[in-house]
């Protein structure tokens, strides 16, 4: 067989491929005969009010010395750490907003950092490939750096994001700009196993983020530059156990819903979508029409605990509350009073759902609560 | 008559100046001594004496001049305080005042108050060895102002409720005034204020402080600082080389020209106390490279008495040199090895210090400040810090690893009560039961460095020694140290944290981060290592030569593999060939025996070579040379050496040109294949930079590095020496990463310039889907340069590989590659005659097709920017090559700096630098 002869097999394969991809997508818009919101209505829901006091700004995390790219919280103890431009994680308090490690990190590039369930460690990865664990309990060097515990290195492109399996300590999952997600075997330091890349059906562009189902800690969903998420069983390593297709631009950043059914997801195409990982089906478009032209890229999402609230920062500065019943916005973070002088980079909620956390790229990060006598959801 | 006697002398001195400038022409060289001084005494007798005859009032005279400069710093730095007390003193009482009612100790801490004002001031000013305290002076005589900036605000945050009392107060004692702004002063910003409480005890008592003018300052602080010195010397048992002038004149006299009186101004070597006037202080100390030092005191270390005199210039360098060479004076009077302060002076517990520890000390989050020669005592455990025989005078960072142990006489205590193992002084036990300690029975205490204390030889914390609200105030009044305010309990961590991340940021301000990106094989990685090589010292550590060694064994695994499949090819070919022949030359085959005979070719090798050369070529197929390789090395070096001799090998490496698998770089390491794959083998750095793939496995790898100081042939300016002490980081991202998205870019925001590079020689190569690898090229650098993040950013392209280029253009033409299909070189009929066509100013097509592309790049950004595009080409193999490309970087980005001041010449400089490059 000739390359001529090859390629025309292969164009004529994507071809019946990008056909049933299309009669599949018709096919779930025949089904597709409402959306949350619109049942939401004809069930008679009203949509949340919020007053600008109902979200306040309880405290200002002030330590680093460049942007804010990522932050996680630690399951019980309050604790957040945050990684910035400054190439330093911070460790703090979130109750005293005190700083309990700084990290210096040996790649200073660093774009994701994630917290151990138990609290014991703390995880990055950024543009060196690797992901770097740090025992938070380890001895300072002689400089008063804390050494790296144990890289883990495999990757073949940035490490975007990574995730703790929860209650498992020596598990993570990281996501690459080599197009492919790895579960790592922390005391061992190897590849458990690898989902997407050469030949397996995985994501066809660099992977952006990760997020794991809280209630199911094998199924895990990824969204990646080709506009897809995907939700994986992580014994399964050969393909994904589903696709979701419907966004137009690089899927940013995707997050599990508290039930764990469902997930959310940010685009650069300016809206957040739910998904359910049952049926495939997208459940909802939270999309927000600007004024002008420029349509400002979602760059990070959080579920509130409950799942009521949807928190969504944008490029252009913006962090909205969505009512994910309703798909209404009900506050704009990003022009509250005492809230960030930059656009809000990262997100992220506490595990008991009152408080939530925003890193910023005016180098601070903010933690917010609910004021007053509302309560938390 | 002042004014009168300041217009006669000048004049006399002119006038002897003028006579005597051509004495010192005549004995320049300082060698022979004796004519110089009979000269001037001569001729200076006879001046002296008749200004000192002209001038009746011999000693009031002389004092007067002296006393007026002093009185007026003096009081204007006193009516200054007086105008910033009402400032000052409401706060520090109001403050006092609510303390007071919050506390309900009313009594103890005014009764405290009173106490010191009668003792301990008195005992301040008796106090002779003061010297930590004038020390401090000069600190806070610096600080004042910001610190009363910060009482005010409290003044405001506070409120101001009851000035007149505090008004009063003041006025009628201004002793106590300086008192109370002291307290004042240590409130709000909970300093360490005894050393302010010596400032201004000082003040009372006329000291000069911060002398404008250099004569005053020797002649009245010379007496007390040796004094005091030579106790520290007596204490240190250190024997110091004290550093004599070479000639002595008497005093006031020039040390050079012996000339002048003790009223004009001099400049003191800070080496050996030689003063010298405005004439010859240039000629005394020539260029300064150590700061102001006689030219013989060079390399000497510093009087420690002058210390803190380092850096601050005088009215007289200020008048004779310009402002940037006094900065630079100064900065390496400050900064030079000769000048740092010798550990060795530094007693701690006893012991001299070493390089490491007095290193240690002054890294500390809280060191010790201005620190002198002399002899220590430290507390580990908790901090405490003091003059050995003394009470504490600050608290330092704890478990620090330096000086010896603590005696428990260290601060000569007779209380009978111990901290840590040392008897601590009255003034310390008087601090403890004004924080409540119970000091009953002679009691041995283990204090940490929060405060918190215990019992020897008891678990329980009793509490906390520092953490009552009056503490601060108390040990102010005091005069000892409390716990700087960084050091509160909340964690060390944070402590480290502070004080390492300043010096790391001003780091980060004077490095200039360059991005060098390509697409893959367009030699940004050889940039890189050539940078690392050239720039660095240890281009590369023990563990990247030992994983570059593997790398390239294990590369060469693959291109003796890329041979050996060549070979079974070739020996398939050459085979059926033969048979051919041999089936068309004799018509009747002759089956079987001659079969094994003819098969076998030049390409064939024996079994146990074909097994192993079976095996590689699968091991490599499988994509599997990585694991394996590099340990089975030893095991098939020989095998190797044997496989490389055979002659079917040689045949087949003769054949290299077919092979479009292996990479031009292959006959590098294949012709010294045996030596390479020994175990013992050491990559040269030429191997290294020949290696492919031996920069960091993946993503991104960044060298920060120095340009050196350039030849002394070159002839640049001061400031341009400056500026080559530039910190350059040169972060390479390697190009798999690149999707079309570009997500990461974002990250480096911060990057000075870019470097794009890209292979010229690549016009004719095609990359695995058919694509031109140049327009590939193209393609990622219309990405990253129109990408959001680099907006306003500087754009270098680099034409790598210009060598090959110009072998290449004369045998496969430009047109190749269609985006260069309007080439068309305008080629002189004289090319033929010279081979080294630059000399005739005729340039090579080489040279017109790299302008060519050039300007195909140039219009391509501009069409997407509308800015002007820095171009230049590059031999990446050649160190001269890429030192030349990353200074013209380096250039850009200095430019880029002063663009603001030349804005107008933008275009005419655009354009000139780019051409005037790329020869």
């Amino acid at each position: 067989m000739s390359v001529a002869e090859l390629k025309e097999k292969h164009a004529a394969a994507t071809e019946t491929v990008n056909n049933l991809r299309e009669r599949l997508k018709q096919r779930r818009q025949q089904l597709l005969d409402t959306d949350v919101a619109g049942y939401a209505r004809s069930q008679g829901k009203s949509p949340l009010t919020f007053g600008p006091t109902d979200l306040l700004c309880c405290r200002t995390l002030q330590g680093h010395t460049g942007k804010v790219y990522s932050l996680d919280w630690t399951p019980e103890r309050n604790r957040i750490v945050s990684a910035s431009q400054d190439g330093r994680l911070i460790v703090w308090n979130a109750l005293t907003s005190q700083k309990t490690h700084a990290i210096k990190l040996p790649c200073a590039w660093v774009m994701t950092c994630a917290f151990s369930p138990a609290g014991q460690s703390v995880a990055c990865g950024g543009l060196d490939s690797m992901c770097s664990i740090f025992n938070l309990n380890s001895q300072t060097d002689r400089d008063g750096n804390l050494p790296v515990s144990k890289t883990l290195s495999g990757h073949k492109g940035y490490v975007s994001c990574c995730q703790y399996v929860p209650d498992e300590d020596i598990h993570i999952i990281t996501s690459s700009g080599d197009q492919t997600c790895v579960l790592w075997d922390i005391t061992t330091g190897l590849r458990t196993s690898v989902f997407g890349g050469e030949f397996q059906s995985g994501h066809t562009a660099d992977v952006l983020s990760v997020s794991i189902n809280g209630s199911n800690s094998r199924m895990f969903v990824s969204g990646s530059c080709d506009a897809t998420a995907r939700l994986w069983d992580s014994r399964v390593a050969s393909r994904a156990v589903r696709t979701f297709h419907g966004h137009e631009g690089d899927v940013n950043t995707v997050k599990f819903f508290p039930d764990g059914n469902r997930f959310g997801t940010g685009s650069d195409d300016g809206t957040c979508r739910l998904f359910d990982i049952r049926t495939g089906h997208q459940l909802q478009v939270y999309y927000q029409q600007h004024g002008d032209n420029e349509v400002p890229h979602v760059t990070s999402i959080a579920f509130s605990i409950s799942g009521r609230l949807l928190f969504a920062g944008y490029s252009n500065g913006d962090c909205y509350v969505w009512d994910t019943l309703l798909a209404k916005v009900v506050l704009n973070l990003g022009s509250v009073q005492n809230s960030h002088e930059g656009r809000i980079t990262c997100l992220g909620l506490s595990a008991d759902g009152s408080a939530l956390c925003t890193g910023s790229s005016d180098t601070n990060l903010k933690i917010w609560a609910f004021g007053g006598h509302r309560r938390v959801i | 008559m002042p004014p009168k006697e300041a217009i006669v002398l000048p004049s006399v001195e002119n006038v002897e100046d003028q006579q005597y400038s051509f004495a010192v022409e005549y004995t320049g060289p300082p060698v022979t001594y004796d004519l110089p001084r009979a000269v001037p005494i001569n001729v200076e007798k006879i001046p002296v004496a008749a200004v000192v005859s002209k001038v009746p009032l011999s000693d009031t005279e002389l004092h007067i001049p002296v006393v007026p400069p002093i009185l007026a710093t003096d009081r204007n730095k006193f009516s200054k305080e007086l105008l910033l007390q009402p400032t000052v003193s409401p706060t520090s009482v109001i403050a006092f005042e609510e303390r007071v009612s919050e506390d309900t100790n009313n009594c103890l801490l005014s009764g405290e108050l009173s106490s010191y004002e009668s003792g301990e001031l008195a005992e301040l000013i008796n106090n002779n060895d003061s010297s930590s305290r004038c020390l401090a002076a000069c600190s806070v005589s610096n600080e004042h102002s910001s610190k009363l900036d910060s009482c005010d605000c409290f003044d405001k945050s506070r409120g101001s409720s009851s000035p007149a009392r505090i008004s009063n107060d003041n006025l009628n004692q201004p002793d106590w005034g300086s008192n109370e702004s002291v307290l004042s002063l240590d409130y709000p910003s909970s300093r360490v204020s005894s050393l302010k409480i010596g400032d201004c005890n000082n003040e009372s008592n006329g000291d000069v402080r911060r002398p404008q003018v250099v004569t005053f300052r020797d002649i009245e602080s010379d007496d007390g600082l040796d004094e005091e010195f030579s106790q520290d010397e007596v204490q240190a048992q250190v024997v110091r080389v004290q550093k004599e002038p070479q000639t002595k004149g008497k005093k006031g006299l020039c040390y050079r020209c012996f000339k002048g009186n003790r009223f004009t101004e001099k400049e003191v070597c800070i080496v050996c106390d030689a003063k010298y006037c405005s004439n010859c202080v240039l000629r005394a100390m020539g260029s300064m490279p150590e700061g102001r030092k006689c030219v013989t005191c060079i390399g000497f270390p510093i009087d420690e008495s002058k210390r803190r005199a380092l850096g601050k210039c005088s009215r007289l360098l200020k008048r004779l040199l310009n402002d940037l060479e006094v900065r630079q004076i100064m900065k390496a009077e400050k900064l030079c090895e000769a000048n740092q302060l010798p550990p060795e002076y530094i007693c701690v517990n006893g012991q001299p210090l070493c390089y490491e520890e007095l290193a240690i000390l002054q890294s500390c989050p809280n060191p010790p400040t201005k620190l002198k020669p002399g002899n220590y005592w430290y507390d580990k455990v908790s901090g405490l810090w003091g003059k050995e025989g003394q009470k504490p005078s600050k608290i330092i960072s704890p478990h620090l690893n330096v000086g010896g142990s603590m005696r428990p006489d260290a601060s000569n205590g007779n209380t009978q009560v111990f901290i840590n193992g040392r008897e601590i002084t009255k003034v310390e036990l008087r601090m403890l039961q004004l924080a409540g300690v119970q000091v009953a029975g002679n009691p041995h205490f283990w204090v940490n460095e929060d405060g918190s204390y215990q019992e020897e030889g008891q678990k329980n914390t009793k509490g906390y020694i520092w953490g009552k609200a009056g503490m601060k105030l108390v040990c102010a009044v005091l005069s000892l140290p409390v716990p700087s305010k960084s050091s509160n309990p909340c964690g060390e961590s944070l402590n480290s944290m502070n004080s390492r991340s300043v010096p790391d940021y001003l780091e980060q301000r004077t490095l200039q981060k360059i991005l060098l990106v390509g697409s893959p094989g367009s030699g940004s990685s050889t940039i890189f290592k050539q940078a690392k090589i050239l720039y660095k010292d240890v281009p590369f550590s023990e563990d990247e030569r030992e994983s570059i060694k593997l790398t390239i064994q294990t590369n060469l695994y693959g291109y003796l593999g890329i041979l050996l499949d060549g070979r079974e090819r070739f020996e398939e070919e050459s085979s059926a060939e033969m048979r051919e022949r041999r089936s068309s030359k004799d018509t009747e085959p002759e089956a079987g025996s001659s079969d094994d005979a003819d098969s076998k070719t030049i390409y064939s090798v024996g079994p146990r070579l074909k097994s192993f050369s079976d095996w590689l070529v699968k091991t490599m197929v499988s994509g599997n040379l990585e694991a394996i390789f590099p340990a089975a090395t030893r095991e098939y070096a020989p095998l190797v050496e044997e496989l490389w001799k055979h002659t079917a090998i040689q045949e087949t490496y003769n054949r290299r040109g077919e092979l479009e698998m292996l990479p031009g770089v292959a006959s590098y390491y294949l012709e010294r294949v045996v030596e390479i794959l020994k175990t013992d083998y050491e990559p040269s750095d030429l191997d290294i930079l020949y290696a492919e793939g031996a920069t960091s496995s993946n993503g991104l790898a960044c060298v920060d590095f120095l340009f050196p100081q350039s030849s002394p042939d070159e002839n640049i300016d001061t400031a341009d020496q400056h500026d080559s002490l530039l910190r350059y980081q040169l972060i390479r991202m390697q190009a798999r990463g690149f999707g079309e998205n570009c997500k990461w870019l974002e990250m480096f925001e911060d990057v000075g310039m870019v470097i794009f590079c890209v292979a010229l020689s690549n016009y004719d190569k095609f990359s695995a889907d058919g694509t031109n690898k140049m327009l590939l090229s193209r393609k990622l650098f219309e990405t990253i340069v129109s990408h959001p993040t680099f907006d306003q950013m500087d754009f270098l392209l680099i034409l790598n590989k210009f060598d090959m280029f110009e072998e290449k253009i004369e045998r496969v033409p430009l047109t190749r590659c269609e985006w260069f299909n309007d080439f068309h070189p305008l080629i002189s009929r004289y090319r033929t005659n010279t081979n080294s066509n630059s000399i005739n100013n005729n340039p090579t097509l080489g040279q017109l097709a790299f302008h060519y592309v050039a300007v195909k790049f140039k219009r391509l950004y501009s069409s997407l920017t509308g800015r002007k595009l820095y171009v230049s080409h590059m031999k990446g193999l050649e160190p001269n090559s890429v030192d030349a490309a990353l200074k013209f970087a380096s250039e850009i980005l200095k430019w880029d700096e002063e663009r603001v001041n030349f804005s107008l010449s933008e275009h005419s400089f655009y354009s000139t630098e780019a051409s005037s490059f790329s020869h």
